[in-house]
C-alpha cells in the first residue's frame, strides 16, 4: 500500500522534475546569450552612435531585460508557471556570493563588519519599526505588515519567507509581498548607482547605500556590479550582515506572534535551535570561501594568485547572471492586483525613508574606507 | 458571552493555526537551497584553486 503511494508519487513529481530541468535550460540559455551579448555589443558597435550607450550596459542589465522578455514569451506560451520549478534565484545568487567571498580579502570584511553591523542594526530598527507602525495606521493584517517590515528592511524575499514561515502568513501575502520586492528593487538597480554617481559618492559609500538599501540580494549584487567593483564588495558584505540577523528577526517575530498575535501560551519560547535552523547558512560559506582566498593568496602570491582568483571571478560572474535572468523570469504582477494601493503605500514609502537614513548611514560610517 | 479571564478554569491556550502548505515548502526550499549554494560554491572554489577546474573551461 505505501508503496503503491510512493509509486503514485514518484510518478506525480517526474513530469515536474522535467519541467524544472527544463526551465534551468531556459535559464541557462538566456545567460548564454547575456554573456554572447555582454562580449560582441560594445565591440559591435564601436564608433557608431549607440557605442557609448553599449559600453556603459553591464550584464546585470542585458540578464534582467532578457529574463522580462523571457517571462513574456513563456506566459504567452503558457509554460511559465510549469518551467518555474528552474528559476532558482536564490541557489544562483547564493552561490555566485560564496564566490564574491574568494575575491574580498578576509581584512576587509573584519574591518567592514563594525560599520556594517552598525548601519545593519540601525537600518533594520528604523525601517522595520516604521513600516510596522504605518501598516498598522493603513490597517493592513498583522501578517502582512510582518512580511512587508520585514522585506523592506531586511532582505527582501528570504526576509519575507522567512517571515511567512514565523507569522504563519498565508500563501498569496507571502505571493505579493515578494512581487512588491521585485517591482521596487529593479528600477533601484539601475537608479542608485545613478544616483549614487550623481550626487559623486566614494565606491565604499556607494557600495554601502546600494548594500543598505535594495531589498533583494540579488538586486544588490546586480546594482553594486554596475556601480563597481569595490561598491559590489562592501554592498555584498553589508547585506550579508543583514542577511544574517534575519535569523533574529524571524525568531523575534516567532515570539511575538505566538504570544501577542495568537495568544498562544503553549507556544514555543524563541530558542538557539530556531536561531540557528533561521540562520542563512550560506554567510558561512562567504566567510569560508574569503578566508580560503585570502590563505592562497598568501601563499602563492598575489601575482601568481591573480588569474586563478580570476577563474573564480568569471564563476561567480556566470551564477549571477543565472540569478539575474531568474528575477526577470520569475516576476509576477498578477498579486500586486489583487492586493490594492494600501501595501504599496506603505512598501514605498519604507522605501524612501530606507533611502534616506541608508544615506545619511553609509557616508557616516564608509567615508575613507579603503578596499585592499 | 463568556470572558475566559473572569473564570477560574480558563479556556486552554489555542494552538496556531498550521502554516499554509506552500509557505512552509517555500520555507524549506529556501533553507535547502541555502546549503547546496554553500556546498557548490566552496566545492568550485577548490577545484578553481587546486586546478582541477582551469580557467578556459569557465565561459
Amino acid at each position: 500500500m505505501s508503496e503503491d503511494i510512493s509509486q503514485r508519487e514518484a510518478t506525480r513529481t517526474d513530469p515536474a522534475v522535467g519541467a524544472a530541468l527544463a526551465g534551468v535550460a531556459v535559464v541557462v540559455a538566456l545567460a548564454a546569450l547575456t554573456r554572447f551579448l555582454e562580449q560582441t555589443v560594445p565591440a559591435a558597435t564601436k564608433g557608431t552612435a549607440l557605442g557609448g550607450i553599449a559600453a556603459a550596459i553591464e550584464y546585470p542589465v542585458y540578464a534582467i531585460v532578457l529574463g522580462l522578455l523571457g517571462n513574456v514569451v513563456l506566459a504567452r506560451l503558457g509554460l511559465r508557471e510549469r518551467l518555474s520549478g528552474g528559476f532558482r534565484t536564490e541557489f544562483f545568487i547564493k552561490t555566485g556570493l560564496v564566490l564574491l567571498g574568494a575575491s574580498i580579502n578576509f581584512a576587509v570584511i573584519v574591518t567592514a563588519a563594525g560599520p556594517a553591523i552598525a548601519q545593519a542594526l540601525i537600518l533594520i530598527s528604523v525601517v522595520f519599526f516604521f513600516t510596522w507602525w504605518l501598516g498598522g495606521r493603513l490597517g493592513l493584517d498583522d501578517r502582512l505588515r510582518a512580511l512587508l517590515a520585514s522585506a523592506v528592511s531586511i532582505c527582501g524575499i528570504s526576509a519575507a519567507i522567512a517571515a511567512a514561515g514565523a507569522v504563519q502568513a498565508k500563501r498569496e501575502q507571502l505571493a505579493y509581498t515578494a512581487s512588491m520586492v521585485v517591482v521596487f528593487a529593479l528600477p533601484s538597480i539601475f537608479l542608485l548607482p545613478l544616483a549614487a554617481s550623481a550626487l559623486g559618492l566614494a565606491q565604499p559609500v556607494a557600495g554601502a547605500w546600494i548594500g543598505g538599501n535594495i531589498d533583494t540580494t540579488a538586486a544588490v549584487s546586480a546594482a553594486g556590479a554596475i556601480a563597481g567593483e569595490e561598491a559590489l564588495q562592501i554592498a555584498t558584505i553589508v547585506k550579508t550582515t543583514q542577511n544574517a540577523l534575519l535569523g533574529v528577526v524571524a525568531v523575534a517575530l516567532t515570539g511575538y506572534f505566538a504570544v501577542r498575535v495568537e495568544r498562544s501560551a503553549t507556544s514555543a519560547r524563541p530558542s538557539a535551535a530556531q536561531l540557528w535552523q533561521r540562520f542563512p547558512k550560506f554567510v558561512l560559506g562567504f566567510l569560508a570561501a574569503s578566508v580560503i582566498g585570502t590563505l592562497y593568496v598568501t601563499a602563492v602570491g598575489s601575482s601568481a594568485a591573480k588569474p586563478i582568483i580570476g577563474t573564480v571571478n568569471d564563476l561567480r560572474t556566470l551564477f549571477l547572471i543565472l540569478a539575474f535572468v531568474s528575477i526577470g523570469l520569475e516576476f509576477r504582477v498578477a498579486p500586486l492586483r489583487e492586493a490594492g494601493w494600501r501595501p504599496v503605500g506603505v512598501f514605498a514609502s519604507a522605501t524612501v525613508l530606507n533611502l534616506l537614513v541608508g544615506l545619511g548611514l553609509a557616508v557616516l560610517l564608509f567615508s575613507g574606507f579603503a578596499v585592499e | 458571552m463568556t470572558n475566559p479571564e473572569a473564570t477560574n478554569n480558563p479556556a486552554p491556550p489555542t494552538p496556531p493555526p498550521d502554516p499554509d502548505p506552500a509557505v512552509r515548502a517555500s520555507g524549506r526550499a529556501s533553507l535547502n537551497e541555502d546549503w547546496a549554494a554553500t556546498v557548490v560554491g566552496l566545492v568550485l572554489l577548490v577545484l578553481v584553486l587546486t586546478g582541477l577546474l582551469p580557467g578556459w573551461l569557465v565561459p
